[in-house]
């Protein structure tokens, strides 16, 4: 797989599929609303099925098939669902304004990691020609770009996107060198993040709960 | 061979299933220890199984145990022991008191045993991708141990500990396709260049700019869960806000996992880099980790707050030692990172208990101790001065051997900085516990066991952990100086 060229029919669909998810990354680093973080994400993870689709398409791998179809149903729809009713719309999320910069700052030091990204792990250092050597730094970039976005911003949710999107990040990359990466550890990667997505989820719940009571004494408060 | 490791990792499920079946803390925490001595049996004869011969191995290397996975398989083996009997009593006067319900019970203990074969099965694998799931997968489960006292806090803390350490993983897993990366063009079957056997035999064929980045990104990733500074912020709080026994299972079992991950790493990256440049990485990690450690420990108030830096400081002590290098340096390294785990463990034990006894963490509030609880006072004293590296412990022994490493290897200004550090932690984490352990008594404070179950599994940890560390300051059994030097063999 990562030796399959750039300028093959499946090369050029999944070099334009890793420059979107880049650029769906820093769109979720350059936005200020709850709402739009789980689209931008949600889509993010369509277009890494469309990659572990490609893949599939060109291993001939029934297992790569399955992967495609778990990202897209668990990534795509299911984890963006479930933040959105049980967290954004519970908790009565909107607008995001717990960050440390602006989004236009973050967008810039996004733009600044992805250059990194390219010089650190430049196309140079690979082999030429090859699609590994286009997808590589985008990947690298995404996982850089949300670690960003999780150091950035200091609400949980965002972080909790901002730790998907990392993750998504690892994926791409994956998906490309390592076709031939055993199914037991892919599929094993893909669980650990569904539970931890759970385990994150629980917790958030739970402290939105116990902070209740605060914020209605609070309201209660004369001020 | 190989249903020897396997079921070795698999026994502590019994716990989980004892969590399942039953909310009653005590006949709960009985299958547990059931689970956790026939894992610490099993473990032993694995150990001796593959000093007998060669490494327990499956097909594909899925399963793969040789000299250094059967060292720290023991390590944690014993740390999941010590710590599932401190759980019986511990869980059965919070369940008495009321302050963990029943279903809050049912859940410490499933994820008890979830966690603890988690860590088992880590260092039994020889694949650097399942290697980076078993060691999520348990760390998932040791963050529902934090918040399950129900404070706000320990959410919080919770929270911190999950997010820091799943974005620090998420680093350890691009660092390992990075390293796989390295690997194409070998021969073989591609599926075997995941397994660290494979990489370490073929590693001087590796591309050594991925190889170099996959490194310094499975350092820091793995760091993070080992606590190493900068990556550290975590660590206070989660090991402060568990539950006194999940608390020794994190800060005994789990950071020497992370190490051990580190460890694979290195003896990879040496293979093509030379010791030199995982050498430098790691002294800067672990002096800095030391250094932190220190400056924390002075005037802490809160007591499992002091232990937790203290971890952080002892994970430091451990990547100077590796960093150091050479046989002493490994040599002395693994075995701190055993006496360690036994220290902190029987540390965080006899903190249970004090806790439990006195309803707070802050020592100012704490005294007489050992007028109150004499073997809880006993143990508090001489466990502090065990984990401070004091003669005739086993950490004097394995932090002499670093530090004779260190004169050996490095320049003796950095050893002396190291010995500077060491005498600066004494002080500020003797001045505490002691402050503890003396004064006068609170006469309304009493043992908070009943029963002799409960006292027996509240103080049978502590004495045989402290007698274990008395042995290793004075002798290291053959059998085990064997396993070290199978192990110093496999990293160098």
């Amino acid at each position: 797989m990562e030796h399959l060229s750039v300028a093959s029919p499946a090369g050029i669909v999944l070099s334009l599929d890793a420059v979107l998810i880049l650029l769906l990354a820093l769109a979720c680093l350059g936005s200020k609303l709850f709402d739009r973080y789980l689209t931008y994400y949600g889509l993010q993870s369509v277009l890494l099925a469309v990659a572990a689709g490609t893949a599939a398409f060109v291993e001939k791998d029934p297992a790569l098939w399955a992967l495609a179809g778990l990202t897209l149903v668990l990534k795509g729809i299911a984890i963006p669902e479930a933040a959105r009713r049980l967290l954004v719309r519970r908790l009565d999320l909107k607008r995001d304004v717990a960050t440390i910069v602006g989004p236009s700052t973050s967008l810039i030091l996004g733009a600044i990691l992805a250059g990194f990204a390219y010089l650190v792990i430049g196309p140079q250092h690979l082999a030429h020609g090859l699609i590994s050597a286009s997808i590589i730094p985008i990947s690298t970039a995404v996982i850089l770009i949300g670690a960003l976005a999780m150091v950035v911003r200091r609400h949980m949710v965002a972080q909790l996107l901002g730790w998907l999107i990392m993750e998504n990040g690892v994926f791409l990359g994956g998906i490309t060198l390592t076709a031939s990466f055993p199914f037991i550890v892919e599929a094993g990667i893909f669980f650990d993040v569904v539970a931890g997505f759970l385990i994150m989820l629980a917790m958030t719940t739970g402290l939105a709960e116990s902070l209740i009571p605060l914020s209605d004494r609070r309201r209660r408060e004369p001020t | 061979m190989i249903f020897l490791p396997i079921s070795a990792a698999l026994a502590p499920l019994l716990g989980t299933v004892a969590g399942l079946l039953t909310a009653r803390a005590r006949l709960a925490g009985l299958l547990t220890i059931a689970g956790g001595a026939i894992c610490l049996v099993l473990s032993a004869t694995t150990a001796a199984v593959v000093m007998a011969g060669q490494p327990i191995e499956s097909v594909g290397s899925l399963v793969y145990v040789d000299g250094l996975g059967a060292f720290f398989a023991l390590t944690i083996a014993v740390v999941i022991l010590l710590s599932s009997l401190g759980s019986l009593s511990y869980l059965a006067v919070e369940q008495r008191s009321g302050a963990l319900s029943p279903r809050r019970v049912r859940v410490y203990f499933a994820v008890f045993g979830f966690f603890a074969t988690g860590m088992m099965a880590s260092v039994e694998t020889a694949n650097l991708g399942l290697l980076f799931i078993l060691v999520e997968a348990a760390t998932l489960a040791s963050v529902v141990l934090v918040p399950i006292e129900g404070r706000t806090s320990g959410l919080e803390a919770g929270w911190r500990y999950v997010v820091v350490s799943s974005m620090g993983i998420t680093m350890a897993l691009a660092g390992t396709l990075f390293v796989f990366y390295a690997a194409t063009g070998l021969p073989g079957d591609p599926q075997d260049h995941l397994a660290w056997a494979f990489l370490v035999r073929h590693a001087s064929s590796l591309s050594p700019v991925s190889l170099r980045l996959g490194f310094l990104l499975a350092v820091v990733g793995y760091g993070t869960k080992v606590g190493l500074v900068p990556m550290h912020t975590w660590l206070p709080d989660a090991h402060s806000e568990a539950p006194s026994p999940a608390s020794a299972m994190l800060s005994g079992a789990l950071l020497n996992v992370g190490m051990y991950a580190i460890i694979r790493f290195i003896a990879i990256a040496n293979g093509r880099l030379g010791p030199a440049y995982a050498s430098h990485v790691l002294l800067v990690f672990g002096f800095l980790s030391v250094l932190v450690g220190a400056l924390f420990m002075v005037r802490r108030r809160d007591f499992k707050r002091l232990f937790a830096y203290s971890s952080v400081e002892h994970m430091g002590i451990i990547a100077i030692g590796l960093g150091f290098g050479g046989l002493l340096g490994v040599y002395g390294a693994l075995l701190h990172a055993l006496n360690h785990s036994v220290g902190k463990t029987l540390l965080f034990l006899t903190g249970g208990s004090v806790v439990l006894a006195y309803g707070t963490r802050r020592s100012d509030r704490i005294g007489g101790v050992l007028t109150s609880l004499p073997v809880t006072g006993a143990t508090l004293l001489l466990g502090s001065l065990a984990i401070l590296g004091s003669p005739p412990f086993g950490l004097f022994i394995s932090e002499f051997t670093i530090v004779r490493a260190g004169l050996a290897a490095a320049d003796p200004t950095l050893v002396g900085v190291f010995l500077l550090l060491l005498v600066v932690i004494f002080l500020g984490f003797f001045r505490t516990t002691s402050g503890m352990a003396l004064g006068p008594a609170e006469p309304r404070v009493h043992s908070p066991y009943l029963g002799a179950l409960e006292r027996w599994t509240a103080h049978a940890p502590v004495v045989l952990g402290l007698a274990a560390l008395l042995l290793l300051g004075l002798w290291v059994p053959g059998w085990l100086n064997a396993l070290l030097l199978r192990s110093v063999e496999l990293v160098r």
